[in-house]
C-alpha cells in the first residue's frame, strides 16, 4: 500500500485534477448563466494548440497562457454567435467546436508549422523547449514541511491557478452584481429581462468567461501537462468537466470536489498501469466514477426532495 | 408560407451553408499551399478543389471515376446508419452521443459471434448482425434509463460510454480474443460464409450491408412517421410538457427512442464488419457516430432524407481524401467543412431576413388571388 499511498500519488493527484478544474469552473460559469456548454473540450484543444505555438513563435510562455486564453474567449464568442443570434441549438453548436478542435486543429498545425514528419505529424513536441513551458513553483516555507512539502510545492503556476480560480470564481458568483445577473439570467431569463437584465449580453460574458477559463485548461494541457501540443490531447476532460460540474451540484466548491475524484481515480489507472495492470481495464475508471457519481448524486437529490415535501406537507398539518 | 417558397426556402439556405463551407475550405487550401508566388498558390488551390469536388465521379482524363464513386456509396453505409440513429434520438429531443460507441461495439460483438459461433451459412451473419445491434442497444439502455428515471443527462452519460466501451474492448482484445501470430492486434478470421455478399466486384467493398441500410431507411421512416410509436417520439421532442399532460408515457418514449438508436448504432457496426473486414482490428472510436450527427442535421432529423445526407457527407469524405494525396492538404480538413456545414444547417435564423421576404411574399400571393377570385 505504501508504495501506491506515497506523495508522489498525492503530488500526481493535484497535477492531473488542474485541467480539469479548470474546465470544471467554465462548465459552472456555464450552467449558472443556463448554457450547456458541450464545447469545452474543443476549445480547450484549440487553446492547447495555440498556446503551444505563440510560446514558441514569441519565445515567451507568458505570451503562450494569454494566447490561449484569448484563443478559449474567441472560439466562445463564435459559438456563442451562432447559438444566440442565429439560434444554433447549443450541443450542435458546441459539437462543431469539438469536431474543429479535434480535426482541425491538426490541419492547423501541418499549415502553420510546415512539420510533416511523413503525413503523420500531429505533435509540436520538437518546437517546445523547457522554458517555453509554464514555470513550477517552489513555494517557500511550505516546502520544508515534511511530507506536505512534497505534495504542496513544486506544482506548475497553473496549477496553483486553478484552486485560487475555484475561489474567485465562487466570489464572482455569490458576491458580485455580476455574478447575481448571471444566476438570475440563469435560472429564469423572463424574470431577469423584466428587471432590466440584458440577457444575450449575459450569454456573451458566460461564454467568454467560460472561454478564458478553458483556455486556461488548454494551456495547461500543452504548456504545463504535456511538452507541446498533440493530437486528441484534452481526451475528453472537456465531457469530464460536464460530469463534474453537475455532480458537485454546480457550486464551484462541490464541482472541485468532484474534479478531485476523477483526478484520483485518473492518478490510481497510472499507478496501477505502473505496477503491470492493463491500462485498458484502469484507464475506463473516470468515466465510470463519473456514471455512478451522478447516479448517486440525482439519488441523493430525489430523496432530499421527497424529505422536503413530507416537510412541507407536515407544516402544512400543523398550521391548519 | 407557401409550400412552394417553404422549399425553395430550404434549398437556397441549403446551398447557401455548402457554399459557405466551401469558401472557408478554398481560403485554407490557399494558406496550406506551399507554393511562393500568388499565382502558383492560386493554380495549388485549384487543383486541389478539383481533386475535392471533381475526381470522387470524374478521373482526371475525363472518364468516369467509377472506383472512386463505388467507395463512396460502400462508406454511406456506416453513417446512414448511425445516422438513423441519431435522427430517432434527435427527434424525441434525446441528444444522447452513443452512436459513437454503439458502431464501435456491434462491430466487435458482431466479429465476435461471426468468428466463434459454429453457426451454418446465412444464419451466422443474421445472428452476428442481430447480437450486434443488442450489445448496443443494452449499452444505449443505460443512459436511457437514467435520463428518464432520474433526469440525468443522457449527453454526458453517453459521452463517457463511449471511451468505456472503447477501453473494455480493447481490453478484451488484447487479453482475450487477440490472434497471436500476428504482428499487430487483430482477432482471428471471421468465418468466410458469415462475410456479407458484396454487390459490385473488384474490392469496392460496397456489401448487401447498402440495401439493408436502405431498408433500414424506409423501415425508420415508416415507423417515425406512420406508426403511432414514432408519433409519440416526435411528440416528445416538439414539445415534452404537452406530451406528458396528453397522456403519453414520456419516460416510456425517452427509453424507447434511444433503444432503437443503440439497435441502430450496433447494427451499422456489424453489417460494416461483415461487409468490409476479414478480422476486427479498431482500437480507437471510428468518428462514424459524430459523422451520423452531422447526418442527421443535414436531413433536418428525417429518416428520408438520411440516405441523401450520408451520400454527400460519404462524397466529402472521398474528395478530402483524394486531395490530401494529390495535393498535400490534410484530409482533417473534412472536420472543418463538416463543422461549418454543421453550424449554418443547425441555424433557425441563418437567412431569416430571407425568409421574412419569402412569408411576406407568400401573403401577398395569396391575398392577390384571393381577391382575384373575388
Amino acid at each position: 500500500m505504501s508504495f501506491i499511498f506515497n506523495t508522489d500519488f498525492f503530488f500526481s493527484i493535484l497535477r492531473i485534477t488542474a485541467p480539469i478544474i479548470f474546465a470544471t469552473l467554465a462548465a459552472v460559469i456555464s450552467e449558472k448563466g443556463g448554457i450547456s456548454n458541450i464545447g469545452l473540450e474543443g476549445t480547450m484543444m484549440m487553446s492547447a494548440l495555440f498556446g503551444s505555438l505563440f510560446s514558441y513563435y514569441s519565445g515567451s510562455w507568458i505570451m503562450g497562457v494569454l494566447a490561449a486564453i484569448l484563443t478559449g474567449m474567441i472560439v466562445s464568442v463564435v459559438m456563442a454567435f451562432f447559438s444566440f443570434n442565429l439560434e444554433t441549438d447549443i450541443i450542435l453548436s458546441g459539437t462543431a467546436v469539438n469536431l474543429i478542435g479535434g480535426g482541425g486543429t491538426i490541419f492547423l498545425v501541418r499549415i502553420i508549422t510546415g512539420l510533416t514528419e511523413g503525413t503523420q505529424m500531429t505533435s509540436t513536441n520538437s518546437l517546445i523547449s523547457g522554458k517555453l513551458q509554464v514555470p513550477n513553483i517552489h513555494i517557500p516555507i511550505i516546502k520544508n514541511i515534511p511530507v506536505l512539502g512534497d505534495i504542496l510545492s513544486g506544482h506548475s503556476l497553473l496549477t496553483y491557478t486553478a484552486f485560487l480560480l475555484v475561489y474567485l470564481v465562487w466570489i464572482l458568483l455569490y458576491k458580485t452584481p455580476l455574478g447575481l445577473k448571471i444566476r438570475s439570467v440563469g435560472e429564469n431569463p423572463d424574470a431577469a429581462k423584466s428587471v432590466g437584465v440584458s440577457v444575450i449580453k449575459m450569454q456573451y460574458t458566460v461564454m467568454i468567461l467560460a472561454g478564458a477559463l478553458s483556455g486556461l485548461g488548454g494551456a495547461y494541457m500543452s504548456m504545463s501537462y504535456a511538452r507541446g501540443f498533440s493530437q486528441d490531447m484534452v481526451a475528453g476532460r472537456g465531457f469530464i468537466a460536464l460530469a463534474a460540474q453537475a455532480m458537485g451540484g454546480g457550486e464551484p466548491l462541490g464541482s472541485m470536489l468532484s474534479a478531485l475524484v476523477f483526478g484520483t481515480a485518473q492518478a490510481l489507472a497510472v499507478k496501477a498501469s505502473a505496477i503491470g495492470v492493463d491500462s485498458n481495464l484502469v484507464s475506463p475508471i473516470p468515466y465510470v466514477v463519473t456514471i455512478i457519481g451522478l447516479t448517486i448524486f440525482a439519488l441523493n437529490a430525489r430523496k432530499k426532495e421527497k424529505v422536503t415535501n413530507k416537510e412541507i406537507k407536515n407544516t402544512m398539518e400543523v398550521i391548519e | 408560407m407557401s409550400k412552394r417558397n417553404s422549399l425553395l426556402f430550404n434549398v437556397v439556405r441549403s446551398l447557401a451553408a455548402i457554399a459557405i463551407a466551401l469558401i472557408v475550405a478554398t481560403f485554407l487550401v490557399f494558406f496550406s499551399s506551399t507554393s511562393t508566388g500568388f499565382l502558383e498558390k492560386l493554380a495549388d488551390t485549384a487543383e486541389a478543389l478539383e481533386a475535392l469536388l471533381v475526381r470522387p465521379f470524374i478521373k482526371a482524363n475525363g472518364t468516369f471515376n467509377s472506383k472512386a464513386f463505388l467507395d463512396v456509396l460502400a462508406s454511406m453505409i456506416p453513417i446512414m446508419f448511425t445516422g438513423l440513429a441519431t435522427t430517432v434520438m434527435f427527434s424525441a429531443n434525446q441528444f444522447n452521443l452513443g452512436s459513437e460507441g454503439g458502431i464501435m461495439l456491434g462491430a466487435f460483438i458482431a466479429a465476435l459471434s461471426a468468428i466463434y459461433l459454429p453457426l451454418p451459412t446465412i444464419i451466422l451473419p443474421i445472428v452476428s448482425i442481430l447480437l450486434g445491434s443488442l450489445a448496443a442497444m443494452l449499452v444505449l439502455l443505460i443512459p436511457a434509463t437514467l435520463k428518464a428515471k432520474l433526469n440525468i443527462s443522457e449527453m454526458v452519460n453517453s459521452l463517457m460510454l463511449n471511451y468505456i466501451i472503447m477501453y473494455l474492448i480493447n481490453f478484451v482484445l488484447t487479453s482475450y480474443v487477440a490472434d497471436r501470430s500476428k504482428g499487430q492486434l487483430v482477432t482471428h478470421q471471421i468465418q468466410k460464409h458469415a462475410a456479407l455478399p458484396q454487390l459490385v466486384g473488384g474490392g469496392s467493398k460496397l456489401s448487401v450491408g447498402f440495401i439493408i441500410g436502405l431498408i433500414a431507411v424506409i423501415l425508420v421512416t415508416i415507423f417515425m412517421y406512420r406508426t403511432r410509436w414514432g408519433y409519440n417520439i416526435r411528440m416528445i421532442g416538439k414539445n415534452q410538457e404537452f406530451a406528458r399532460y396528453s397522456g403519453i408515457n414520456v419516460a416510456f418514449y425517452i427509453i424507447l427512442a434511444q433503444a432503437i438508436g443503440g439497435i441502430l448504432a450496433g447494427m451499422g457496426g456489424a453489417v460494416e464488419m461483415l461487409g468490409r473486414y476479414n478480422a476486427y482490428d479498431w482500437k480507437a472510436l471510428p468518428g462514424y457516430g459524430w459523422t451520423g450527427i452531422t447526418v442527421a442535421i443535414l436531413a433536418n432529423n428525417n429518416p428520408a432524407f438520411v440516405p441523401f445526407a450520408a451520400f454527400f457527407m460519404s462524397f466529402l469524405g472521398k474528395g478530402t481524401e483524394l486531395m490530401s494525396t494529390y495535393s498535400n492538404v490534410p484530409n482533417q480538413l473534412l472536420n472543418i467543412i463538416q463543422a461549418i456545414i454543421f453550424l449554418f444547417f443547425a441555424a433557425n435564423n441563418f437567412l431569416s431576413r430571407y425568409r421574412q421576404r419569402l412569408v411576406v411574399k407568400s401573403a401577398e400571393e395569396e391575398m392577390a388571388s384571393e381577391l382575384g377570385g373575388k
